[in-house]
């Protein structure tokens, strides 16, 4: 329950986000339209030479994309470790832009877990690691860099799990309930892998300073359950359920290394944005 | 962006979902209890139903309850007239002894006749699921599995006392034969 809560919290914080940019969106996206569709016609009717349109300067309509690493760490977790006593994590982040669109990202983490439930308690450690791409939906004016992205992400886990106490179900207990056992059981050497659909939001605070959220929705693809126990926790994978889907979110602060730049041509930019303009 | 938050939206309903694990179902099988069932001695092959049979445990005040529905200072709580019945072992321990008393509602006490059976078993404890925690298994030994006393010294009630089925995984099987 107070899990869920947090999850709550966490989630309305991330709308609070998306609202906050609902705003803006609406207006970049009206003026990146009107000049879109100006500037084929500054191309195409340069040599016609209309007053006008010479008083466009050339360097307004080519962009430059920065092009580099970006490193981070996730808030979430770090911080999650002071108010709960059960929970010991962190993650690093990091993805490096590969083209216009696309970037290169990845995931590494250690989680130390403590779940109790009705009838037992357990706790789960280990590493883990994700690796995959994210696509930047989300369309910039002029020198802005924040990303929508969507992205798909491999992920792979080696942890062990310890069975901390637990308790006999016995719907008929004419002797009596039994105390808990607490004969501690640790399970080493188990792994799991999954895929995840990964969204995320970062937006550009200071130079070069990115705060982000991100949600994944996880498949689990291959898991090693000890004997006799569970899988309950996965680290990177978090909580399992009954099946085998998973969610997971992350608040995470990251720093950008410009390496090299690029420039990309106003007309370049129109030619992508027509398809769209249709719908 | 809206399809972005409905997604979103549709993660937290996702969330919610999921929670119903949490809850042990009350079908889930788990702790299994012994199943005992009364057959008919001139007629092997029939079932036959008991008479006002309550089950105690040793050192234990009240007997194994039979009609959950009936008042606690009911003794018709406490008594079966079924051809079977199910009796929890102590999951804790190697050995269980009950009473078996027939016609214990009996105004005459010479019609009354009590047999006493000591279970001897090992157990294991099994994990089920994270709602459910364990349960306990037991297996009879295959040395003395059970011990049939007549401790007021009238005859046995139960004829004869056979061993079905040592592995005590479910309820859905008879693990004692008793012939009377």
């Amino acid at each position: 329950m107070k899990h869920t809560l947090k999850f709550i919290f966490s989630l309305s914080l991330l709308f609070s986000m998306f609202l906050g940019f609902a705003q803006d969106v609406p207006e970049i996206s009206k003026n990146k339209d009107t000049t879109a569709t100006k500037k084929p016609q500054t191309e195409k009717t340069v040599k016609t030479a209309k007053p006008e349109i010479q008083e466009v300067p050339k360097d307004s309509v080519v962009k430059t994309d920065r092009y580099g690493l970006r490193v981070g760490v996730d808030l979430y977790k770090l911080t999650r470790g002071l108010y709960d006593k059960d929970y010991k994590g962190v993650e690093f982040v990091g993805d490096w832009r590969l083209t216009k669109k696309y970037y290169i990202a990845a995931e590494l983490g250690y989680e130390d877990k403590t779940t109790e439930d009705d009838r037992l308690t357990s706790s789960a450690n280990g590493t883990y690691v994700k690796a995959g791409f994210d696509y930047n939906l989300y369309q910039n004016w002029l020198d802005m860099e924040n990303l929508i992205t969507i992205g798909l992400r491999g992920g792979f886990s080696t942890f062990s799990q310890e069975l901390i106490n637990y308790k006999i179900y016995n719907p008929n207990p004419y002797w009596g309930e039994l105390p808990p056992i607490t004969e501690g059981q640790k399970y080493n050497g188990l792994t799991a892998t999954w895929i995840e659909v990964a969204m995320g939001l970062k937006a550009q605070v200071f130079r070069n300073v990115f705060v982000g959220f991100g949600v994944q929705l996880k498949l689990l693809t291959t898991n090693k359950e000890p004997n006799n126990f569970e899988n309950l926790y996965i680290p990177g994978f978090n909580r399992t359920y009954d099946g085998s889907f998973g969610i997971g979110f992350n608040y995470t602060v990251s720093y950008f290394i410009p390496i090299y730049k690029k420039k990309t041509m106003a007309s370049e930019m129109a030619k992508k944005e027509e398809p769209k303009k249709k719908k | 962006m809206k399809k972005l938050i409905s997604l979103l939206l549709l993660f937290t309903f996702g969330l919610s979902s999921c929670e119903k694990d949490d809850i042990c179902d009350a079908n889930t099988p788990t702790t299994p209890r012994l199943v005992i069932t009364f057959y008919d001695i001139a007629n092997p092959s029939k079932t036959k139903n008991v008479s006002n049979l309550k089950v105690i445990g040793d050192k234990m005040d009240q007997g194994i309850v039979f009609n959950e529905n009936l008042a606690e200072d009911d003794p018709l709580r406490y008594v079966t007239n079924a051809s079977t019945v199910m009796i929890p072992l102590k999951v804790n321990d190697k050995t269980t002894t009950f009473k078996f008393i027939y016609n214990s509602l009996s105004e005459t006490p010479t019609t009354i006749n009590t047999d006493v059976i000591k279970f001897n078993y090992t157990t294991q404890n099994v994990y089920v699921s994270r709602a459910c925690g364990f349960k306990t298994i037991f297996q009879l030994t295959n040395v003395a599995p059970f011990i049939h006393t007549d401790p007021d010294g009238d005859t046995f009630w139960m004829t004869e006392v056979d061993l079905e089925n040592p592995n005590i995984e479910s309820e859905n099987e008879t693990h004692i034969k008793v012939y009377f």
